[in-house]
């Protein structure tokens, strides 16, 4: 059967291209998601193992070795002394960090020493300038640092320890730069080990020690360990340089290693809407190649023979599909790769790594999904009678019986599902809901088949109106309804999971917001603490902020302190003089830019924050005032100014301060911006300017940066269903090549063809699309819900506009998807269209 | 015998000598080929016909005489090389695509061997097809008319697929009949059908010329059809070579036995 099957797929080639295009990117996905994690082990590998370039051996403690031990100890200079004396040991040197500032005429830096020795191969540093240093005042410094600092070899500057103690240094050489992730915020010294250990005092130890060897690294290796076991230092292990760079990867890589499980649900859902456009696209093709299968049945094929057949054509395409994704995710890796290379030159250490499981296993994963999923077809074709080939082939439309196990265990799924999804988003517990969510999703795709084509019909018949082809469109879109069913599945999947996203992720935003503007009353709140304004210029400053863009009300407020009368104080279980930090204000402008009105005070009224105060009054001085509570976070307790001078408090040191409130319009993005505008005007640095408005920007930066990371992600998925959708419709086409030459010969112009199709296009997945909104919706609010609502008082908040645009890109794709086989059906004349059999 | 008919015979004719008949369709000079260099096949060679209105015309001929290439060419389904085919005053071979579908949603009929019917609306949705979708209301009394010549009355209802041959040949008939074409084609229209039902489709056309003036032009294989028409045109390789008026299935098998000489 394997010649019926080449030939079938060279004869039937073009319906293959979308499959193999589908396929191709599922597969590239997953190989990508490998490559991404493997490229990322030996980038970590090329910089970590930095400082074990030259090294055949590394000693280090491992707690784990010796279960008295529970802290890494470290090693002396005389313990690295006395490893050069051990035979076999060529060089030793230890890895030990001390850290100073630099200072130059005009700046400070932080700088990383390390001990460096010409003899020892300067522990693992390239000299690229100059020379090694040899006495007490001499060192080198890195490359891109001493370029920064604008230092070169002979100058002298100032170099400060830990404990501030200064001296003067003179740069003998440079050394390359580092690339090692975790010690380029620092500029990379080294002294010679005698300058280093005085320069690092009581700190001068060394976390390893680096080993070269000559000859037999076993003997070497037993040497070392024997010196450490003499000492009684069983902590200690000694691993070849390679061993110690594969463990600290796989120390670093727990986080990597959620990246790669992230990224392959995102893979496994691609996969999971490629199989649903294979299985769609077998379905088509055996169904029209019916007769010829039942000849092949009446000529003496066997039933499994039959079904071979198509599952080497399936196990083909998976073959020249999977290589080809798997080649187009290595490509695009190294592009990436080199690209950034090109543009960002210190991330040289960035390095591509393919491994064989990483090739080996998407291409299987691809191929055996392209297999599964064409077996479905493919027993559906077994059970062809020979019979079928001499019936008359009638495309009227098709009865998909749906499989009644399948609704049965569908329903089962969507109502266990959906029963755990609100259960856990009424208690907030996201896990329960989770689960609900996997369960429940599932189920509802497999009751697809009864709420999608009629959902097609119902909306196709309202959108026809009176035109007839828009009227025969709608009628097509579910011709067959369960081919309508699995292109709109595959659609759907990606739309929910978008949109659920979307509306969780605004959700959360807004309740974030909310629940910020609860703790953070305050947009923004300037003070200045040092005195650089007084009570007249932060009025004037006021003013000017006020005239901002994006500021809609500025107040200023004065900052004072006052002693709590000690009775109160023990009430309030504290001894002692208890100070109050006081903010005065006026409470009617004050009013106007606070956004929790419960924090303005009445005359006589002071408001106490987040104390657990159970009196209605305190007494400050001989006053008593009337205490309002808030559980918001202040700086201080607002009192009005009429109040605080009835207090007549004296020696009180006071400072003023803005309060600013940002217009509700300003994006988050903004936010960064005006800070730093406010920062200029008022001469406080950005810093200092604290309240809601900073926090809300952060948290809604967060969220959206997440959103279009997930988002890009299903676009994967989303692309692959549009290929699908497009697929489908260019068999269809095909399917009908009479009928479509027949509407022609009764006068369906060639535009009116192609608007049919892309009206039936358009209903297949716009309707899923639409569909897959309101699940997603719905999903997105449940598990929101139950995510968030331990924060307190939701705000559920639906992204309108993020929602249309997604409809609106599924319709624009479905028509864009329908203009090849648009163009293909009004090429073909009616004659030879009613020629064809 | 028509002058007209003799004309023809002689490859003679000429546009002065036409205008004294009312003709449905006519053609001049019409050509045809296929492939080039040695698959070339001169389809139709400089055809010059004319259908008189009102008359039921059979084209005959051994296959492969170029008789569905005519009926392709002059129902505008397929372009021919040079020529003229003047319909309703108009030259098809000058119109473009979307005039040339217009011509046929308004002018022409069609009623195909097989697949006449869109399967996926019923026996009325298709009989009113051409006018719907030129977006045209049809004109009552004529529908009912129609339908009751044809006995669809209780039909309109049914899909294609719940017709038989018979009542689906007889639902394409009066799509054709509907928008009063001036000419209906036919190309091997009771092919499919027994001869019982085929004689009844027939019986129905012939009809449809005598009391509704219908022009209509049938490519045929069978003798038995063919005698329902009021003239026989008889091709063979590409050009009209002979006439049979008021034909008998044994005027006409005889003629084609000839021709097969
Ligand atoms: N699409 C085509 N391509 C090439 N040759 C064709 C095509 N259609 C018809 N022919 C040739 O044109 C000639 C006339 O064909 P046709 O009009 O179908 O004859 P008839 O209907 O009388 O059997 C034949 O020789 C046939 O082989
Ligand atoms: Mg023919």
């Amino acid at each position: 059967m394997l010649h019926v099957a080449l030939s079938n797929i060279k004869t039937y080639a073009r319906r293959y291209i979308a499959v193999v295009l589908a396929v191709a990117i599922g597969t590239a996905f997953l190989a990508a998601t490998l490559a991404v994690n493997s490229s990322t082990q030996a980038t970590l590998k090329n910089s970590l193992g930095e400082s074990y370039k030259n090294a055949d051996l590394v000693a280090y403690s491992d707690p784990n070795l010796d279960p008295e031990t529970t802290e890494q100890t470290s090693f002396t200079l005389k313990e690295t002394d006395d490893i050069r004396k051990l035979s076999g040991v060529t060089e030793a040197y230890g890895l030990g960090y001390a850290y100073g500032q630099m200072h130059t005429s005009d700046n400070g830096y932080n700088v990383q020493v390390q001990p460096v020795d010409p003899k020892q191969g300067l522990g693992g540093m390239e000299l690229v300038e100059g020379r090694a240093p040899l006495s007490n005042n001499e060192m080198i410094i890195d490359q891109s640092h001493a370029e920064d600092m604008g230092i070169s070899v002979g100058d002298v500057v100032a170099l400060d320890d830990e404990q501030g103690k200064a001296q003067n240094i003179k740069i003998v050489g440079l050394q390359r730069s580092s690339t090692n992730p975790q010690t380029s915020a620092y500029a990379l010294a080294g002294m010679s080990e005698k300058a280093w250990s005085n320069f690092a005092g009581e700190q001068a130890n060394f976390n390893d020690i680096v080993i070269k060897g000559d000859g037999a690294l076993n003997a070497v290796t037993q040497e070392v360990q024997d010196y450490f076991a003499d000492k009684k230092m069983k902590d200690i292990a000694v691993v070849t340089a390679d061993q110690k760079v594969i463990d600290d990867v796989a120390q670093m890589t727990g986080g990597t290693d959620q990246l790669t499980v992230v990224l392959l649900i995102f893979a496994l859902i691609a996969l999971v809407v490629t199989g649903l456009v294979v299985v769609n696209t077998f379905s088509v093709v055996i169904a029209q190649r019916t007769r010829e299968l039942a000849l092949l049945r009446i000529l003496g094929a066997k039933r499994k023979q039959i079904r071979s057949s198509v599952l080497l054509e399936a196990l083909v395409i998976g073959v020249v599909a999977s290589v080809i994704g798997v080649l187009l995710a290595v490509a695009l890796l190294a592009g990436l790769i080199a690209l950034l290379h090109a543009l960002v030159p210190s991330m040289s250490y960035a390095a591509m790594a393919v491994t064989p499981v990483g090739l080996i296993v998407p291409i299987i994963v691809g191929i055996l999904m392209t297999v599964i999923a064409a077996s479905l077809p493919a027993r559906r074709a077994m059970k062809l009678a020979p019979l079928a080939a001499l019936r008359p082939f009638d495309s009227a439309s098709v009865k998909n019986r749906a499989g009644i196990v399948r609704i049965i265990f569908g329903a089962i799924l969507a109502a266990l599902g959906v029963a755990l999804l609100i259960f856990g988003a009424v208690k907030g517990d996201l896990i329960v809901a989770f689960l609900g969510g996997l369960l429940s999703f599932p189920g509802i795709l497999m009751l697809a088949s009864l709420f999608v084509p009629s959902s097609v019909a119902g909306i196709g018949k309202a959108f026809a109106g009176k035109s007839t082809s828009r009227r025969l469109a709608a009628l097509n879109a579910v011709r067959n309804p369960g081919r309508t069913t699995a292109t709109a599945t595959a659609l759907l999947i990606g739309v929910t999971l978008v949109s659920m996203i979307m509306v969780g992720g605004q959700t959360a935003k807004a309740s974030l917001n909310n629940s910020v503007a609860a703790e953070y009353p305050m947009d923004m709140a300037v003070s200045f603490f040092d005195g650089t304004a007084d009570e007249a210029k932060a009025k004037e400053l006021a003013e000017k902020i006020n005239d901002v863009d994006g500021v809609s009300a500025t107040t200023t407020f004065a900052s004072t302190t006052a002693e709590l009368d000690a009775d109160t104080g023990a009430d309030m279980g504290l001894d002692g003089p208890v100070q109050l930090q006081l903010l005065s204000v006026n409470p009617e402008e004050f009013s106007k830019t606070v956004l929790d009105q419960q924090i303005v005070p009445k005359p006589g009224e002071i408001v106490l924050t987040g104390w657990d105060f159970g009196k209605p009054t305190i007494k400050i001085g001989d006053k008593t005032l009337k205490v309002r509570e808030t559980s918001a976070l202040l700086s201080g307790s607002p009192i009005a100014e009429e109040t605080l001078k009835t207090l007549g408090l004296k020696n009180a040191q006071t400072y003023p301060g803005i309060i600013v409130k940002v217009d509700e319009d300003v994006a988050g993005s903004k936010i960064n911006e005006l800070v730093t505008e406010i920062s200029d005007i008022t001469g406080v640095d950005s810093s200092m300017i604290d309240g809601g408005v900073v926090m809300k920007s952060m948290f809604s930066q967060i969220i959206d940066v997440l959103l279009t990371i997930v988002s890009a992600l299903l676009a994967v998925a989303v692309l692959i269903a549009l290929i699908g959708v497009a697929n489908t419709l260019s068999l269809s086409v095909l399917e009908r090549t009479r009928e479509n030459s027949l509407l022609r010969a009764l006068g369906l112009k060639k535009k009116q063809l192609q608007s049919m199709l892309a009206t039936e296009a358009v209903l297949i997945g716009g309707v899923a699309a639409l569909l897959g909104m309101i699940l997603g919706v719905a999903y997105g609010l449940l598990g929101a819900q139950s995510a968030l609502s331990e924060m307190g008082k939701m705000t559920y908040s639906i992204p309108w506009l993020q929602l249309i645009a997604v409809l609106a890109i599924s319709i624009i794709a479905a028509l864009l998807a329908s203009i090849m086989p648009g163009r293909r059906a009004a090429k073909l004349s009616p004659v030879e269209g009613l020629a064809t059999e | 015998m028509p002058f007209w008919l003799g004309t023809l015979y002689s490859f003679s004719m000429t546009s002065e000598t036409l205008p004294k008949i009312d003709y449905a369709v006519a053609t001049r000079g019409l050509t045809k080929t296929y492939g080039h260099d040695s698959t070339r096949v001169e389809a139709l060679r400089s055809v010059d016909v004319a259908f008189a209105r009102s008359k039921f015309t059979a084209i005959m001929g051994p296959s492969g005489s170029g008789k569905s290439t005519l009926m392709h060419c002059l129902a505008g389904l397929d372009s021919a090389d040079g020529g003229e085919i003047i319909i309703g005053g108009k030259n098809l071979l000058s119109l473009n695509d979307d005039q040339l579908t217009e011509m046929r949603r308004e002018q022409i009929g069609f009623v195909f061997q097989s697949f006449n019917l869109v399967p996926t609306i019923n026996a009325q949705e298709n009989i009113l097809l051409p006018l719907s979708l030129a977006g045209k209301k049809h004109d009552e009394a004529w529908f009912d008319t129609v339908i009751k010549a044809l006995g669809l009355r209780d039909r309109l209802n049914h899909k294609p697929h719940e017709l038989s041959g018979g009542q689906q040949q007889r639902v394409a008939v009066a799509r054709a009949l509907l928008t009063r074409p001036e000419v209906v084609f036919g190309d091997e229209p009771t092919g499919n059908l027994d001869s019982r039902t085929g004689a009844e489709v027939l019986s129905l056309m012939r009809s449809s010329t005598r009391e509704m003036g219908q022009t209509i032009i049938m490519v045929t294989h069978d003798p038995v059809a063919a005698s329902y028409a009021d003239t026989v045109l008889l091709m063979k390789d590409g050009s009209i070579v002979g006439t049979i008026e008021e034909p008998t299935v044994a005027t006409v098998s005889e003629a084609l036995a000839s021709l097969a000489e």
